[in-house]
């Protein structure tokens, strides 16, 4: 399988990801918030919405969905898993 | 008198099941924000114990100094003797947000040796989409009893009585060590583990909502329902709550009217009609627009829209250090500030709320309009340009609308860039609740809440200004002639301040008068003038300021004045309790009137520059 590693924030409307680590920029307790929020290295995140405009996106882990904006998304290291079709 | 906690994480339903169990009509807070008074009511089904609520949260490491502030609190009452029970709530369709935090919880009650009780919310969700959770194994796995509810059906709720009972005649036993000396990052490697295994299996919960968010969240569909919905909250707030303000000002004047000639005491009858009937009311008109303010708000909260508001409005108000969460309560500062900064509660980022705060009291509010067509009238020809396409008069009045929102995000753009406050701040991480039908009822009583705590706080400081400002304006001479009152006094010390802006003393004390809520100014300036019911038809007094030969610099002048300073006692009342911070509100205050005074003698002097 071809994995491309790239940040969260640069999925699309139904790409579907991931998580392989933390970027060091993001400071150790926002990660750690991010974490408890059930965003942990190996968990799978859809993104669901990529509104127009660079508005924060929305993202599905397990069971419930969290608008994230770029400043802590495009610290997320994700490896992409492909397409979903809903 | 023992007491219960409860905790839980936001959205799970705590405030539904806190009224259920005591009884209240409470909302309760969904972020520590040390503005928010931890709740407590009386159980209704077992004596002498109270439930005490905290803060929803999703973890007990703080990241905030608020949060810090709340967890704090939350492990002192741990080591209080009274608690003898964690209620801990956790949304059963969505158990891996609140699964870290459970596990943290009970660790911490194991530790303090108090007893933990876990309830399971939302199972009527679960039954209707047929998905089955595997409670007893979690409850195994994570050494706490669950008990499946339903907050907003009753179900569940006996058995949890029970429940309780049961604890409160069985203390608990011995500390497991193990359990209780569990480091969080085994904690969060558990609850990870513990939501894949035991979590609700299937989409078929997002899914529905992931296409009303493909609508609503839409780039040219949302933005439709985006403007269409916020048209409508506008609209509402006017003919909901216009017929109510006009009920309750013709309540009061027939009310006075049966009253004042009872009272055979001149001094007494005059306080009645002028202070008590007259003053009072001028703050009771706005309870309607308060009360219908909030319950709208409510409403988009509780349906699951707010978040989605949110979301649309982040990226333009970041630009100014601002988050999409304030955008509702700046917009509802258009028509109030009093709805609008409790509505800043739903801000998570301590800085990012108090930069909120700093941008309410400029959004231009409804008691501003009675002011700018006063001013407007009386200082703006009513001639046309472009050819009968736009009027001077309602350029001018959009002018000063948009002035204020801009200074609003000027100040906010500008504080936030000089105020690199981290550790007060937050992300944008927003939890998005399922879109929800909102229960009318609990909404309608919150709004009545909302509406009571404003008349009780901000009233005794309204009634106390309203008697001061009363007592200056109707002595030595019995109200014979304000001009000669105490108040005309101060009006002709302070004149001089009101020098520069070319206005004389009767200017200088209605706006003095207007600290009570800026649409006096209108009645003040009408009683200088002597006119009687200038608020009613201002034809007259527009007149007359003509006819005194005022500036149109002077005008102005006083449009930019009533712009930016903070002339309203109920606003900076509430603002200090809001906030936890009298001082707060009081350095607004001056920093607003000293910005506005400035930039008031500013557009008087460049008027005179070039002679208009
Ligand atoms: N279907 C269902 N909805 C619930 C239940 N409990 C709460 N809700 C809804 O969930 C939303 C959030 O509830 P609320 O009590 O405000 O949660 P809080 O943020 O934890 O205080 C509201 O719209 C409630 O009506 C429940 O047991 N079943």
């Amino acid at each position: 399988m071809n994995t491309t590693v790239c940040s969260l924030w640069s999925l699309g409307a139904g790409q579907r990801c991931r998580i392989e680590s933390y970027d060091k920029a993001l400071a150790e307790n926002y990660r750690v918030r991010m974490m408890e929020l059930g965003f942990h290295p190996g968990e799978v995140v859809t993104c669901l919405q990529a509104p127009a405009l660079s508005a924060p996106k929305v993202y599905r882990v397990s069971n419930t969905m969290f608008s994230l904006d770029d400043e802590v998304a495009s610290h997320i290291r994700v490896s992409l898993l492909g397409t979903d079709a809903t | 008198m023992s007491r219960i906690i409860l905790v839980g994480s936001p959205n799970s339903g705590k405030s539904l099941l806190f009224n259920r169990l005591t009884g209240l009509s409470q909302k309760v807070a969904n972020f520590p924000g040390i503005t928010v008074d931890v709740g407590s009511g009386k159980l209704q089904e077992i004596p002498d114990t109270t439930l005490v609520d905290f803060p929803g949260t999703y973890s007990l490491q703080p990241i905030s100094g608020e949060e810090e502030v709340a967890v704090e609190h939350f492990r002192r009452a741990l080591d209080d003797a009274d608690v003898t029970q964690v209620l801990c709530l956790i949304d059963a369709t969505r158990m891996e947000k609140s699964l870290y935090f459970t596990l943290q919880v009970i660790r911490e009650c194991e530790r303090h040796g108090k007893q933990v009780v876990v309830l399971a919310n939302m199972m009527d969700v679960l039954t209707r989409h047929k998905i089955e959770v595997d409670l007893a194994g979690l409850s195994h796995a994570i050494h706490a009893p669950i008990i499946p509810i339903s907050a907003r059906k009753g179900t569940g709720i006996d058995n949890l009585l029970k429940h309780l009972r049961h604890n409160i005649d069985n203390p608990k036993g011995g500390i497991d060590a193990g359990l209780a000396e569990t480091p969080d990052e085994l904690l969060r490697g558990n609850a990870h583990q513990l939501a894949t295994r035991f979590g609700p299996r299937g989409d078929i919960l997002i899914k529905s909502q992931a296409r009303l968010d493909s609508f609503f969240l839409h780039s040219t569909l949302g933005g439709f329902a985006f403007f269409g919905i916020m048209y409508l909250l506008f609209q509402s707030i006017f003919t909901w709550s216009a017929p109510a303000m006009d009920a309750v000002e013709t309540g009061l004047a027939a009310l006075s009217d049966v009253i004042v000639p009872a009272i055979s005491n001149q001094t007494a009858s005059d306080f009645t009609a002028d202070a008590l009937f007259s003053g009072i009311g001028a703050f009771l008109v706005f309870v309607p627009q308060i009360f219908v303010l909030t319950f709208i708000i409510g409403l988009l909260e509780d349906s699951g829209y707010m978040a989605r508001a949110a979301l649309i409005c982040h990226r333009p108000l970041k630009v100014f250090g601002l988050t999409g969460k304030s955008f509702i309560p700046m917009l509802s500062g258009v028509a109030c500030a009093i709805p609008a900064i409790y509505a800043a509660r739903s801000i998570d980022s301590p800085k990012k709320r108090l930069l909120t705060y700093m941008a309410i009291p400029l959004m231009p509010c409804s008691a501003r309009l009675p002011v700018y067509t006063l001013l407007i009238a009386a200082f703006i020809p009513q001639t046309t340009a472009l050819g009968g396409l736009v009027g001077l008069q309602g350029l001018a009045m959009f002018l000063i609308y948009f002035f204020g929102m801009a200074c609003a995000l000027l100040v906010t753009g500008l504080v936030s860039r000089n105020s690199p406050d981290q550790y007060n701040d937050l992300p944008f991480v927003l939890e998005m609740p399922p879109y929800r039908v909102p229960g009318l009822k609990p909404l309608l009583r919150n709004s009545w809440n909302r509406s009571k705590h404003f008349v009780t706080k901000a009233g005794k400081i309204i009634f106390a200004v309203t008697v001061v400002i009363w007592v200056l304006g109707y002595f030595p001479n019995h109200g014979a002639d304000l001009s000669a009152s105490w108040l005309g006094s101060i009006g002709h010390v302070v004149e001089p301040i009101f020098a520069p802006l070319g206005l004389d003393w009767r200017y200088g004390v209605a706006v003095l008068t207007s600290f009570l809520a800026r649409e006096v100014f209108v009645g003040t300036l009408g009683t200088m003038f002597g006119i009687e019911g200038a608020d009613e038809n201002m034809v007259p007094l527009v007149e007359q300021i003509q006819a005194s030969g005022l500036s149109v610099g002077s005008g102005l002048a006083l449009l930019v004045f009533f712009a930016i300073a903070l002339m309203c006692v109920s606003t900076m009342a509430i603002l200090g309790k809001e906030s936890r911070s009298n001082t707060l509100a009081l350095k607004m205050f001056a920093a607003y009137g000293i910005a506005a005074y400035i930039l008031a003698v500013g557009v008087y002097n460049l008027a005179l520059l070039f002679g208009i």
